[in-house]
């Protein structure tokens, strides 16, 4: 392309460059600093930590990131919703020698042999989750405007997770999302981006993957489902993970599942744990292609993690055919 | 590394002031910035940098075996071939397998021949469709005598240099090798043009690209029964001025980085949507890619040479294949049809013909045709076009019209139809502005354009799938 302008000195590009950093660093340093709480280790986020720690120390102690936070409350398309609290957990500590008493919704009536609970009228289904829940969102969507009785709206956060709460935390936008949309049904599916460390009401913070870290993350999960079930006006399908090719997110991938039925326990009732882990990685072993209708399809992305479109729209069958039989407007 | 995040930030500060550093010494400084775009290809997949490395090692061979054997006609053209091959061979398996298998095992059922073939689960390679096409200009400028083979560390920095290896522009050899010649001249750098380029790309990205994704763009296509005309039609003119804001804001970042750098890459844009025929505008939008298309495939098949029809029947085929390149999907190849019909149409009713409708009528026509298309291209297949292209009748009310995506539309669209003069005039002022005040108003443009990014982050650029 053509040139027109001024030609400058090399040193003078630096110079630019240099400016502008320092003023990025004091006026967006804690910026850095949580970007690279949220990444996943390596020397990326190593390299952004030794860079965010002093620009986040000098940041916090100057006024100046007052004013970028100033414009990002005022900019920014989205509430605040950063920041996990630590949720009390339900082991030892929170209560020695108390025991909970169980709730009835951890009772799915037909278990009991009960009549089960008539939902009331479907008017409108939230699919929310992160990554994973595209492009199953837009394929439930689809499907309910086909229908016409029901109203499907998408809701997904890519790059976010329950255990990755620095700018997004899941638990507080649940309560944002049934407040503000009231949906009848839930669909969630989450995990893409998990293992990271979670804090624990004794102000420690758990690494992943054993079990005092999966007890956090089943305690957050179920947060959300109680706040999903809107004290059982509505119903949730909460989908499990498909296991991931790689064997480093196997492993969490696996301890989120095994997370997710104990949370699920709590609400029989009104939870549905749909279990994608079986259906799309049966005998535990990661595939690209399952046999549909005898054919041999591929339906996972290539990056062995996401389901593809043929994916999704398998997994929107048994999330509608699972919803049909709670709510008789979708039979 | 996505361009607009602090990684990339941190990343790029770095390398500038060690190439400057390094740059009196070639020798040094070669090594250097080949390992610093390793190093931003290799965040996305080591393993793709080693396909990159085959890539680098096979053109080179070639390029050297059909520079020996220049007098040779007969085996040059065996040496193109199979480096061209070989080019397209690799594009295809991991572009187009897939798309292909599905497609061929669907037509051996219905003819009763269950003979599947083999599926396969491969992921894209980043760039792979820019960098497979700069190394095809490369072996063919060779053996056309344009350029004559390069230093094997020259093709690599050529084809990895990272400020356009994931997505372009298409620069080509005799364009980018020259400049590896001879180290930049520290005291010829168009600082102010490349800071201005990076604020304006940032800008047109993440503040309106993404917004209007996220607010129109993405809800619409994504179900597009559930929305009537007026927000339909929306959705439309928001992708038309969505998807010029990602690509040519990725374009103007990627240009100003070189820029600081001390290289010059070709423009890719030049306000397409001033077009006032389809000829117009592929000399206005993705520049890189037409010409490329033109040299590479337009004039080999035969160009305008051989007769109307045969024109037709090569404008038809360039613009079908240059659709299909965008991805694997017919939704493309459709696409790619519609700019080749209205080429075709064009062409045979004549320049002087075309230009007895007034010039507004042209525009008109021109511009929404050039909106049906990006339709076509931004569905993700065809039943959601057609229904798209349905709603499109369905009176109802409109739902996502507010002042800013109004504005964000208009504003991209109408900036386009203004004189250039005085907008250049504006741009020339900020270019010459002191150094002292560049840092600062890039600063505050970083600032501002943060401010308006969700919590999810920058999307990735459209144009890195392709």
């Amino acid at each position: 392309m053509r040139v027109d302008a001024r030609r400058f000195r090399a040193r003078d590009a630096l110079v630019v460059v240099g400016i502008a950093a320092v003023l990025l660093a004091l006026f967006g340093g804690r910026g850095i600093r949580d970007e690279a709480k949220e990444m996943e280790p390596g020397l990326t986020r190593s390299t952004l930590t030794a860079i965010g720690a002093p620009t986040g120390w000098l940041a916090d102690r100057l006024p100046f990131a007052d004013v970028t936070d100033a414009l990002g409350d005022a900019l920014s398309p989205e509430d605040d919703l950063g920041e996990a609290a630590p949720v009390a957990s339900s082991g030892p500590a929170a209560g020695a020698d108390t025991t909970a008493p169980v709730d009835p919704a951890a009772f799915d009536p037909a278990s009991i042999g009960a009549t089960p609970t008539e939902p009331p009228e479907l008017r409108k289904v939230l699919v929310t989750g992160d990554s994973m829940a595209m492009p199953l969102d837009v394929e439930i969507t689809r499907r309910l405007a086909d229908g016409g009785d029901v109203r499907g709206e998408r809701d997904p956060h890519i790059g976010t997770g329950i255990s990755k709460s620095d700018l997004l935390d899941w638990v507080p936008l649940a309560a944002r999302q049934t407040r503000d949309r009231r949906p009848g049904a839930v669909v969630v599916f989450i995990g893409a981006n998990e293992g990271f460390p979670l804090p624990t009401a004794r102000g420690r913070t758990v690494e992943c993957c054993g079990a005092e870290w999966a007890a956090q993350f089943a305690t957050r999960a179920r947060q959300m489902m109680n706040t999903y079930r809107q004290g059982g006006r509505a119903r949730v399908y909460w989908l499990t993970l498909p296991l991931p090719r790689d064997a480093e997110r196997r492993r969490i991938a696996q301890v989120v599942n095994a997370a997710l039925r104990v949370a699920a326990e709590a609400y029989r009732a009104h939870v549905r744990l749909l279990d994608m882990e079986r259906v799309f990685t049966p005998a535990r072993r990661f595939r690209g292609t399952l046999s549909i209708s005898g054919r041999e399809t591929v339906v996972r992305e290539a990056d062995g993690i996401h389901l593809n479109d043929t994916g999704a729209k398998l997994a929107a069958d048994l999330v509608l055919a699972r919803m049909a039989r709670d709510f008789a407007v979708l039979r | 590394m996505v361009f607009p995040t602090f990684e990339f930030a941190v990343f790029f500060v770095a390398v500038l002031a060690l190439s400057w550093a390094l740059m009196p010494r070639p020798g040094v400084w070669k090594p250097f910035i080949l390992g610093a775009s390793g190093l931003f290809y290799a965040a996305a997949s080591w393993r793709w940098l080693l396909l990159l490395a085959a890539v680098v090692l096979v053109n080179q061979a070639c390029a050297v075996l059909v520079h020996r054997h220049r007098a040779d006609e007969r085996r040059r053209r065996q040496i193109i071939t199979l480096a061209v091959a070989l080019d397209l061979g690799l594009l295809g398996l991991y572009k187009y397998y897939g798309f292909f298998v599905e497609e061929l095992n669907g037509v051996l059922d219905v003819v009763g021949l269950g003979f599947p073939l083999p599926l396969l689960s491969l992921a894209l390679p980043v760039g792979i469709s820019f960098f497979i096409f700069q190394a095809i200009s490369y072996v063919v400028d060779v053996a056309r005598g344009l350029v004559t083979p390069a230093r094997t560390i020259d093709l690599a920095i050529y084809l990895s240099f990272f400020p356009h290896l994931v997505a372009g522009p298409i620069v080509r050899a005799r364009e980018f090798l020259p400049q590896l010649e001879t180290p930049r001249d520290p005291r010829n750098v168009a600082v102010g043009t490349g800071v201005v380029l990076v604020a304006i790309g940032l800008v047109k990205k993440v503040a309106i690209a993404d917004y209007l994704a996220r607010e129109v763009v993405d809800p619409v296509f994504g179900v597009p029964q559930l929305y009537a005309s007026p927000d339909v039609a929306l959705a439309a003119y928001a992708y038309t001025a969505q998807i010029y804001c990602d690509f040519s804001g990725y374009t103007d970042i990627a240009i100003g980085l070189a820029l600081l750098m001390g290289f010059v890459f070709p423009q890719n844009f030049a306000s397409p949507y001033r077009a006032t025929s389809f000829r117009d505008f592929w000399r206005r939008w993705h520049i890189t890619l037409s010409r490329f298309l033109r040299d590479f495939l337009y004039i080999p098949l035969g160009g305008n040479r051989g007769g109307r029809a045969r024109t037709i029947r090569n404008l038809m085929l360039t613009m079908g294949l240059g659709g299909l390149w965008h991805g694997a999907a017919w939704t493309f190849v459709l696409w790619g049809g519609l700019h080749g019909a209205g080429l075709a149409a064009e062409h045979g009713l004549g320049e002087r013909r075309v230009r007895r409708v007034p010039a507004w009528l042209r525009w008109l026509v021109v511009f929404h045709l050039v909106v049906l298309g990006w339709i076509l291209f931004r569905s993700p297949d065809l039943d959601v076009a057609g229904t798209f292209l349905a709603q499109l009748a369905e009176p109802g009310s409109a739902t996502l019209w507010s002042a800013p995506v109004l504005v964000a539309i208009v504003t991209v669209i109408g900036l386009q139809l203004l004189p250039p003069r005085p907008l250049e005039a504006l741009r020339l002022r900020a270019e010459n502005a002191r150094p002292g005040a560049l840092g600062v108003g890039l600063a505050a443009v970083i600032l501002l354009v943060a401010a308006t990014v969700p919590g999810q982050g920058v999307p990735p650029f459209i144009y890195f799938q392709f």
